[in-house]
């Protein structure tokens, strides 16, 4: 692994110095620089999760995203190491206010179509994202958060304005696509809703500034990425990569150990075991950004069976959960417990070092339940006793409905059953209430309005910055992305706060206190870090199986042995 | 002029049955609070994006408004838009369709195929061992669920002779150089064999014991005993008499299955991976999306009422005194 | 053996007069080979289903050994994807799996049952109404209904009963109603009106009893087709996710990954079970209902043929 990324690096490196010198006008040999490097092939993926519009204002599954990455310019994107790299810049400056930065661009790139690729079309596709973010262009407005407006004094800078100092500017630049103005400023018309109706897919190849632009696309079969050859950076070793979607993973992993596709971007962890022994596949095993959690009901206002916002008692069910278990039995062993509401992938910068998992202990988690007068029923199931004032509750059995969701990457009615019989153990009982991603939304927000449900098993695919993940836990996020009802005027003032610090080390300092509040409340038993684990064939080498969706490398890396 | 009163009848009832299936289409979606919108879940849905949606579909009016606009798009042949890939919904269904009707033929096709077969020979040879063998293999594969008969195909057939067992064609077709159209053809034929054939072996248990009873009735009657004195062929009377005959039940029993033959699709369909109108159904019920769920309910249900219709008019050619 | 799918030369059609009937039915299942056997299989499995707790070997919620591990002695179908015995979740299985069955069977013959009398016996603007609406349900396409219901309401056992329940209980009302209007015209029926009797008693103590054990025989019938629709749900993941069933063990197999682990004891088992059990309802109610009824013969095999309506005009015409 170090190695590959040495090479990597150095690649990278080569690249961007021919690039600098001699205007990258399609003669960088694109990857050569690790030496060794078979070109040539088409390098077949496979993946469960399909495109489902090439339109970024309209797209909505992750792996659109990794097709825009493919296919268009990004002032940066996350490389090797998950860190922050120039992708189409070279270089930037912030102006000391923070209200001003600079983007220096690689020169001499081209679209796919031969048209210039100039900062001219980044400036265009700023402003319009930013004209139009309540309505059409609100899918990509994330990235633009407080930009006012951009400009481009000359081909190769770009200028960004802000109206306040944003602590994590480029990681959300990260998310900003740049578009070819001259082929979508004719949908533009005067109110932008063209932007929506518009469908690449219907000229195909698409045009595109990125490593590949698409010369096929099945929605639900393979979509082509075949490479640019005017790409401004370093381009594909393969000669195409032929993205193939299967609606389960059995089809996928049958289709790799048959010879039809050479690369998994996700063996499901019950497969692992039937690809361990077998000598022509390579497993690589890396941390994902997916942190699993037991969700509480955690609205201060809930109506009932409200000793569930008690931290004590929640402290106490964290206690009675045996993570290692879990681990074992759903991920063959491929997670680690967890603690943090980070994951692991946001690094050792924003991680607060101090938040730990609780170890699995049965009889600390009975004898915290004992200390609060919960006493065991006949039948083994502790009862809460009557409470009076304003949310009197008559006495009550501990049992609850926990919602399980059914389109998690891992087994979650298994994962509900060692829970379950985990906490049966400290006298608490539970009901699984199943249901999709979207209608355990519906539960919780719309039809709950975070009165009805108590409990929940989810996870969170988390950004490498905090910012997003910390806002989830805020007031103003309620009926939109908070699963919890969690609302503490404390944090949510801090969030605001963190959200402008532009210097790092007080954002992080602020950052760790967030982080060790929301351990301290458990609006979340953070349960595991999930690894993502990918497969590909020996004939292939050089991927990158944590930049799915990063970087334009997991596809322009990997060539033949 | 009984018989016209029928096919009036038969008409009005048919259009009837798409009102009410039309609105069942409408209610049942909309049964439970909330929209497509405030279950979406994925990295890039913030309120922002969220609101611009629900204002984009209206889905902010009252829901008797709602059921206007709705009867009235679809009475100028608009399905709407789906919202979750912002796509007209004939879009987002004509593709799968066209994925699955050739599945959902071969499959028909291979099922009438082999159920005719296997009838006949039944019949023919009555009362022996192959009339037993032929009985209870039809009705064990009649028992199956076609999911099972599915895996048992990947399991048993397709892994072992290495054969396409997903998707719709090989993902390397046509990317370095233009296939010929021969080389297309193969390999959507080689895509859909294994699909269609599970779909058959599902479906052909019950047409073989329909082809096996009609046979038997004529292969008594006084016209095909004549034929047999007459000394014709058996193949013959086989084919020119009494299977013509047993044809008829078969064929109004075929344009009733409909419905059991996209039920059929749909879990065959997941089994193979294969991009069609069921995998279609199955994730826009995943992501709420409400138009393009109500536009596959309604092309599936007035497929299934006008192939009820169509045998309703068989059967009157077939018999007219059946108007009672 | 094949008594069961005999057209040409089928039994006589039964003596329609009162007594004999249940003595008729008793000779159909004890005296056919073919319903004794079917018999044999649906009491076998509903022990099985009964008695589940206490002869499950394993617990189905612990694992006990590798991930796939093959058969041995200790455990006889090998294990799961999740390590979990797998000869515990097929007994299991059958709990859900007949539960599922026979109670959905049940709603479809209480409404169906209920909705043939009314329609049967009243007649006029009631028949016409509920024919009405029996014939949109017969002809709305139920499996693509049954699984947005099954969404729409959620992923619960007695969801799946109702859902299944109200979907297959068309052909029974049909069936039930063409019975009944037969029977109400009989001497005795008539007799009894013109003695005083009301409607309630006569359709509680004249009628039902005499449409009672063709509505028996359809419900056996409706049986095999609950089970085959609980698979089907269970298949496509809205079943219920806190209980084990055919149809759900039939999807692990699926998404496990049993195909790439080589995991035959983890595919065939439960697709078998459900083979077996429909077959075993199909051949009882068939035999039940040829006996009862020959004319309906070609109608009832329903399993798959979800919505075929009973090809009576073309036999009635023979």
């Amino acid at each position: 692994m170090n190695a590959r990324r040495l090479i990597a690096m150095t690649m990278l490196a080569a690249v961007v110095a021919t690039a600098a010198g001699c205007g990258g006008g399609g003669a960088a040999p694109g990857g050569g620089g690790g030496g060794g490097s078979t070109k040539g092939g088409i390098l077949r993926v496979g993946t469960t999760s399909y495109i489902d519009s090439l339109n970024p204002f309209v797209a909505i599954e992750s792996q659109s995203y990794n097709a825009f990455v493919m296919e268009y310019p990004q002032l940066v994107q996350y490389g090797p190491g998950e860190k922050l790299e120039g992708d189409w810049a070279t270089s930037w400056d912030e102006a000391s206010d923070g209200l001003t930065w600079t983007f220096h661009l690689k020169p001499g790139g081209k679209w796919s179509d031969g048209k210039p690729l100039t900062a001219a079309d980044a400036a265009w596709t700023g402003n319009l994202i930013v004209k139009y973010q309540a309505g059409p262009t609100a899918a990509l407005a994330a990235a633009l958060t407080h930009v006012t407006s951009m400009d481009a004094p000359n081909a190769t800078t770009l200028v960004i304005h802000y109206d306040k100092p944003v602590a994590n500017v480029l990681p959300q630049l990260e998310q900003f696509f740049i578009l070819p103005q001259h082929v979508w400023s004719k949908y533009v018309g005067t109110n932008g809703k063209g932007l929506k109706s518009f469908r690449p897919e219907q000229s195909l190849p698409t045009v595109a500034g990125g490593p590949y632009s698409i010369s096929q696309y099945q929605e639900k079969g393979t979509t082509v990425f075949k490479p640019n050859p005017s790409f401004y950076g370093p381009k594909s070793n393969a000669q195409a990569v032929a993205m193939t979607y299967y609606t389960n993973s059995t089809s996928m992993i049958a289709d790799l150990q048959a010879g039809n596709i050479d690369f998994a971007d996700q063996v499901p962890y019950n497969a692992i075991s039937s690809l361990q022994g077998d000598s022509s596949f390579v497993l690589d095993s890396v941390p994902s950004s997916e942190v699993t959690n037991i969700t509480f009901n955690s609205n201060p206002l809930k109506p009932k069976n409200r000793e569930l916002l008690n931290p004590q008692v929640r402290e106490a069910l964290e206690d009675a959960t045996d993570r290692d278990q879990i681990v074992k039995v759903i991920y063959a062993g491929h997670a680690r417990p967890w603690a943090n509401m980070l994951s692991l992938q946001s690094g050792a910068f924003w991680l607060n070092p101090a938040i730990k998992p609780l170890p699995f202990d049965l009889a600390k988690a009975n004898s915290i339940l004992d200390s609060l007068g919960y006493k065991k029923g006949a039948n083994g199931i502790r009862v809460v006793p009557a409470t009076t004032g304003k949310y009197a509750q008559p006495a009550h059995p501990m049992v609850y409905n926990m919602m399980v969701p059914d389109s998690l990457d891992f087994n979650g009615d298994r994962q509900f059953q060692i829970i379950a019989d985990d906490w049966k153990q400290a006298g608490v009982k539970l009901n699984e209430q199943a249901g999709g991603d979207s209608s355990q939304a519906y539960g919780i927000e719309t039809a709950g309005k975070y009165t009805k449900f108590d409990l929940a098993t989810w996870d969170w695919a988390e950004y490498v910055d905090p910012d997003a993940q910390l806002s989830y836990m805020t007031r103003a996020q309620w009926y939109s992305w908070s699963d919890t009802g969690y609302n503490s005027p404390l944090f949510n003032n801090q969030y605001l706060q963190q959200a402008t610090l532009i210097n790092p080390k007080q954002r992080q300092a602020l950052v760790w206190k967030m982080e060790a509040e929301i351990a301290q409340d458990r609006p979340y038993i953070e349960l595991v870090d999930e690894d993502t684990v990918t497969a590909n064939d020996k004939g292939w080498t050089n991927f990158y199986p944590d930049l799915n969706g990063y970087c334009k490398c997991y596809y322009t890396s990997p060539h033949r042995t | 002029m009984r018989g016209m009163d029928y096919v009036v009848k038969r008409t009005g009832f048919a259009i009837v049955t798409v009102f009410v299936a039309i609105t069942l289409n409408f209610v049942i979606f909309r049964a439970l609070p909330g929209n497509a919108v405030s279950g979406l879940r994925c990295q890039h849905c913030t309120k922002q994006f969220r609101e611009s949606i629900i204002r984009q579909y209206g889905l902010d009016k009252p829901k008797w408004q709602q059921y206007v606009v709705y009867v009235e798009r679809l009475a100028h042949g608009d399905l709407g838009t789906s919202t979750f890939d912002n796509r007209p919904v004939w879009d987002d269904i004509s593709q799968p369709l066209l994925n699955t009707l050739p599945m959902v033929v071969a499959g028909t096709v291979i099922s009438i195929v082999i159920g005719i077969l296997s009838g006949v020979i039944a019949a023919w040879r009555r009362g022996t061992a192959a009339d037993s063998l032929n009985l209870w293999t039809a009705l064990a594969f009649y028992a199956m669920p076609t999911q099972w008969i599915g895996l048992l195909v990947v399991f048993y057939v397709a892994i072992p002779l290495g054969l396409p067992a997903s998707g719709i064609s090989s993902n390397t077709l046509g990317i370095l150089s233009t296939p010929s159209e021969w080389a297309v053809l193969s390999d959507r034929f080689s895509h859909l064999f294994l699909p269609a054939l599970t779909l058959g072996i599902g479906l052909y248990g019950e047409y073989s014991l329909v082809v096996r009873s009609s046979m038997l009735e004529t292969l008594g009657e006084d016209y095909v005993l004549t034929a047999r004195a007459k000394g014709l062929r058996n193949w013959a009377i086989v084919w020119k008499h009494a299977l013509r005959n047993a044809m008829l039940p078969l064929v109004t029993l075929i344009a009733l299955s409909l419905g059991s033959i996209v039920a059929g699709a749909i879990v065959v369909e997941d089994v193979f991976s294969y991009p069609g109108i069921g995998l279609a159904t199955i994730d826009s019920l995943n992501h709420r999306d409400y138009p393009v769920l109500q536009g596959i309910f309604l092309l599936l249900t007035v497929s299934v009422i006008v192939a009820n219709y169509i045998a309703d008019l068989i059967y009157f050619k077939l018999d007219p005194r059946v108007t009672s | 053996m094949s008594e069961l799918i005999q057209i040409a030369d089928a039994p006589p059609p039964a003596e329609t007069g009162g007594g004999r009937r249940a003595g008729f039915i008793r000779e159909v299942m004890f005296g056919q080979k073919v319903a004794i056997v079917g018999n044999s299989i649906l009491l076998f499995f509903v022990v099985l289903a009964v008695a589940a707790p206490w002869i499950e070997p394993y617990s189905t919620t612990k694992q006990v050994g590798a991930v796939y591990a093959a058969p041995t002695a200790k455990h006889l179908l090998g294990l799961d994807d999740g390590g979990i015995d797998m000869l515990s979740e097929v007994i299991d299985g059958a709990r859900v799996s007949m539960i599922v069955g026979f109670a959905a069977a049940a709603v479809a013959m209480l409404i169906g049952g209920g909705v043939g009398l009314l329609s049967g016996y009243f007649g006029g603007k009631t028949d016409v109404l509920l024919m009405r609406i029996t014939d949109y349900f017969l002809v709305i396409p139920d499996v693509p209904l049954m699984i947005v219901a099954a969404a729409v309401f959620g992923r619960s056992l007695i969801n799946i009963i109702v859902i299944i329940g109200v979907i297959y209980w068309t052909s029974t009302a049909r069936l039930i109603r063409a019975q009944v209007k037969s029977v109400r015209e009989r001497v005795y029926v008539k007799r009894a009106r013109a003695l005083g009797a009301g409607h309630w008693r006569l359709l509680a103590s004249h009628i039902t009893p005499q449409v009672a054990p063709l509505l028996v025989a359809n419900t056996v019938l409706t049986i095999a087709t609950a089970v085959f629709a609980e698979t089907y749900i269970s298949f496509l993941g809205l079943g219920d996710p806190s209980t084990i069933s055919w149809g759900r063990l039939i999807q692990n197999s699926l998404t496990g990954g049993a195909i790439f682990h080589k995991a035959w004891w983890a595919i065939i088992p439960p697709g078998l079970c459900v083979t077996i059990v429909i077959l075993a309802a199909t051949m009882v109610g068939q035999a039940m209902e040829d006996a009862l009824n020959p004319r309906l013969r070609v109608g009832h095999l329903s399993v798959r043929r979800f919505r075929l309506r009973p090809l009576q005009g073309r036999l009635d015409s023979e």
